[in-house]
């Protein structure tokens, strides 16, 4: 089950990554590539090592059972917070938004999250990539800390009666959660990483937008609904929500603090330096 | 008093040896004592404000229902909702706690971490495990027996006579212990739920021939290809056995039917699903009861464990003392299973006589004594070394926490009929067969494990659960499903779903150890806060059965029965909706009191 749904996923988003290449980047940029890809990749490289050990630390956490003595449950506390504000979106549920926000959730959001990666990389100055990489890898890294902090349950799980069955995207289609139960325990909840990781890509998207105007009101569209979706499938509180655009913004901020800081070389000539000084 | 003694230090004031600092000025005592001479005629007011002031406030009652979430059992949190609803219209504060199924388990049954809970108690088809459950000798201990810390010296006699007894006497015994707790309510049973699985039709045959919650409901199926393709796939909504097959770890087992393919026990309970029950011979070959408490057991001949080590009378005899201690009486803090416990309690003592022959000591009546030998049997050469107290690097654990009871037991070692091949946490485990299991020797007139593998898929919904049988994905849903899914199972030729009964059933639990938990009259009515009738219908789709008693039809009494509304503790209000003024008039009748905002005040 988990290969089909694997399998639908790289198609669709095969599909629409050669096209939005075209309509948002143009051809040119991609005939640039072939003459400094190695250049590129060596400087984006420890940018993507650190995205690399985060997806490899996010998922050990997944796969551990993790110490719940920092843990506090916070269920009724954000509901008791928030009141029963999610359900505004089961008044306004019909099939046809209940697909169209179950394609955004998996299929739009993994379209989201890769496209900007490809974008950015086509760029002759690669710093903006290696920013978006040091976001998402933020993303990772401070979301798996709250989720060990908060330990919560999304409003699907208390509003049972409330929210429409239809609505449930794993009653409405179960193959998802073999595909989301591989990133995702049922108690990561707050923040919303789909949320943060969407609205880091359409604040990149404002910033770049001088260079691709075009992907903006698309991201800032995506993005929009991806945080909206989470809602309306009764996975996220409205609360999880904010705190992923704040993440978001904090990841942005971040990324930018310390990318460029240091280079490889650098820290290789320090080490250098700070040896010789030593053998003296 | 103490106004005089006041008026005569006020008249000397260089009482005592102590010394102002500065000479001829006015030492402190003299100024304090010179201020409570002029204080003496308010000194009776003092008092009164003093004990006015001194007295703690009663404070509104707040509390907490642990349960799971609706991901792991959506019926357990929509009652906890219900009941929540209920107490807040009768004044009182609630919140709801969600804790994964493991992590409910261990605040509720370890730790004892909460203040009431709803969920599924395993139960049992026979009424004997309320000895365990409610005996205020196991109130210190941790797993089932006794989680509630409820202590009566009364209950805890009948409990005694109960297991003492046999036959009609024991019948009797049993009702009349039903009836102490339908007065105590220890724990308040709700209801216990109709099991329905759905099974494929077309590869397997005989899934009506045991209780598919128990090993032999996977035993004894007869293949209908031929045996081309004989693996059995079943599908479990519950992760708990990819993660953890520790036949003792109460967190991680609900009745434990995948332990129970894995570990042999010298009998087995065999439930069909018209819910009729027997104790049949297993590993043993036979038992006779050579006096009123001497139980002798002879075991099968050659038996052997998964890893091709013999099992003899020594395992069996190590199993009975590692379950009352898993430290082996290594530690002076005993360290007792939380499962299985209450039944090895009615054995005494067990000794080998030879390396096939068992004598048990029992210590309760002969229908009890021989439930005893329903416990797993773990082979001595892998638990002997687990009766050491667990090291996690870097943490302290608690005492009496050996690594026999969170040790996750993979690969498992028993000699059951299926033995571990493979897992990937959260997503399967897979088992093969037995090939020298007893039920396959000749001349053995068992239920023998048919299909050459046994795949668990874990899928934790329902739905998709549904799905994958109709896809020919999966033979079988070996947990239940849920009720509300139920209704919209497909009619077709080639699955069928299979109802069988059950002795497992829901409950609120109170924590006795607190207050105001610990006071029956408040158990009673908070009792009489909840419609069990309305529940069975709107929670379970009408797909379960009001209790009064936590025990099966077969041994509840007429005058217990549930009969349109509680025999004992009938509903204060209608369809679900409580009547707020009846329920406040009876928690005052309990001797509680309301604020004039008609909130429930107690001590606790």
């Amino acid at each position: 089950m988990l290969a089909d749904v694997l399998l639908r996923l790289t198609i669709v988003v095969g599909l629409m990554l050669p096209v939005a290449l075209v309509l948002f980047v143009g051809r040119e940029r991609l005939w640039q590539l072939q003459h400094d890809w190695r250049d590129r990749v060596r400087t984006c490289a420890p940018a993507l090592a650190l995205l690399a050990v985060t997806l490899v630390f996010n998922r050990w956490m997944r796969d551990t059972n993790p110490d719940t003595r920092f843990s506090t449950y916070m269920t009724d506390t954000i509901r008791r917070i928030e009141g029963e504000f999610v359900l505004v979106f089961q008044e306004i549920e019909t099939w046809w938004l209940t697909e169209y926000f179950s394609w955004i959730y998996v299929y739009g959001y993994a379209f989201l999250l890769i496209f900007p990666g490809v974008a950015y990389f086509l760029l002759s100055d690669t710093r903006t990539f290696r920013r978006l990489v040091t976001a998402y890898a933020l993303n990772y890294v401070l979301g798996v800390v709250l989720y060990v902090l908060v330990i919560a349950y999304g409003p699907r799980n208390v509003f049972l009666t409330e929210v429409e069955v239809a609505t449930m995207l794993y009653d409405h289609s179960p193959e998802y959660q073999y595909l989301t139960r591989e990133v995702n325990r049922n108690t990561n909840v707050f923040p919303s990483l789909h949320t943060s990781l969407a609205a880091t890509v359409g604040i990149f998207a404002y910033h770049t937008r001088a260079t691709y105007r075009a992907w903006f009101p698309v991201a800032v569209v995506l993005a929009a609904s991806v945080a909206i979706s989470t809602m309306y499938l009764a996975i996220h509180w409205a609360i999880d929500v904010v705190a992923g655009l704040i993440l978001a913004y904090a990841c942005v901020a971040l990324s930018d603090r310390l990318v460029g800081r240091w280079t490889l070389t650098e820290l290789r000539d320090e080490l250098r330096e700070r040896l010789r000084t030593d053998r003296w | 008093m103490s106004d005089r003694n006041a008026v005569t230090a006020a008249r000397k004031p260089d009482d005592g040896d102590e010394r102002g600092p500065a000479s001829g000025g006015i030492s402190r005592r003299a100024a304090l004592t010179a201020t409570v001479g002029l204080t003496v005629s308010t000194s009776g007011c003092i008092r009164q404000l003093r004990s006015a002031v001194n007295r703690d406030d009663v404070d509104p009652l707040s509390l907490t229902i642990t349960t799971v979430p609706a991901d792991s059992d959506r019926e357990s949190i929509r009652l906890a909702r219900a009941i929540a609803d209920a107490l807040e219209t009768a004044g009182i504060d609630v919140s709801i706690e969600m804790r994964a199924s493991e992590e409910f388990l261990r605040s509720v049954l370890i730790n004892h971490d909460f203040d009431v809970y709803v969920g599924r108690h395993p139960g049992s088809p026979d009424p004997a495990f309320l000895y365990e459950a409610l005996h205020s000798l196991y109130a210190d201990e941790s797993g089932w027996q006794n989680p509630f810390g409820f202590t009566n010296l009364l209950v805890d006699d009948l409990l005694e006579a109960q297991r003492e007894a046999d036959g009609d006497e024991r019948r009797d015994a049993v009702e009349r212990t039903l009836e102490a707790l339908a007065v105590e309510q220890p724990f308040v049973p709700i209801c216990r739920p109709t099991e329905h699985r759905l099974v494929r039709n077309d590869r397997f045959d005989g899934w009506d021939d045991g209780h598919l919650a128990m090993r032999t409901g996977y035993l004894g199926l007869e293949s209908r290809n031929g045996g081309a393709d004989d693996r059995l796939r079943a599908v479990h909504t519950d992760p708990r056995p990819s993660e953890n097959l520790n036949p003792l770890a109460a967190e991680y087992r609900d009745r434990g039917t995948i332990t129970e393919l894995l570990y042999d026990s010298l009998a087995v309970d065999v439930v069909d699903t018209d819910g009729d029950r027997s104790l049949e011979p297993w590993l043993a070959d036979d038992w006779v009861f050579e006096d009123e408490s001497t139980l002798v057991v002879d075991l099968r001949s050659e038996l052997t464990f998964h890893d091709g080590e013999a099992l003899t009378a020594a395992d069996v005899e190590f199993t009975y003392e590692f379950v009352a201690d898993t430290t082996r009486g290594g530690d002076p803090f005993p360290a007792p299973s939380p499962r299985f416990r209450g039944l090895a309690a009615a054995i005494d003592d067990v000794t080998a006589r030879d390396d096939e022959t068992l004598v048990f000591t029992v210590g309760t009546g002969q229908d009890v004594g021989e439930r005893a030998l329903t416990v797993p049997i773990l082979p001595r050469h892998v638990w002997a070394d687990r009766s050491a107290s667990a090291s996690v690097r870097g943490v302290s654990v608690a005492e009496g926490t050996t690594e026999a009871l969170v040790t996750d037991n993979v690969p498992p070692i028993g000699s059951g009929p299926y033995q571990f091949h493979d897992r990937t946490e959260r997503e399967h485990v897979t088992f093969e067969r037995f090939d020298d299991h007893v039920t396959r020797r000749d001349g053995v007139e068992l239920p023998e494990p048919t299909a050459d593998e046994l795949r668990v898929q874990i899928d934790p919904r329902s739905t998709s659960a549904i799905q994958l049988i109709e896809n020919d994905d999966a033979d079988v849903t070996s947990t239940p499903l849920e009720t509300y899914v139920i209704d919209d199972i497909e009619d077709r030729d080639d699955t069928r779903v299979v109802e069988s009964p059950s002795w497992s059933f829901y409950q609120l639990g109170f924590n006795a150890r607190k207050a105001p938990f610990s006071n029956p009259r408040f158990r009673q009515v908070v009792a009489r806060l909840i419609d069990k009738a309305w529940l069975v219908e709107d929670v379970f789709h009408g797909y379960a059965e009001p209790i009064a008693a936590p025990v099966p039809d077969a041994w509840t009494p007429e005058h217990l029965e549930y009969d349109g509304e509680d025999p004992e503790l009938p509903f204060l209000g209608s369809n679900g909706e409580v009547n707020r003024e009846a329920a406040r008039d009876e928690f005052e009748a309990a001797g509680f009191r309301y604020d004039s905002e008609g909130t429930l005040r107690v001590r606790h």
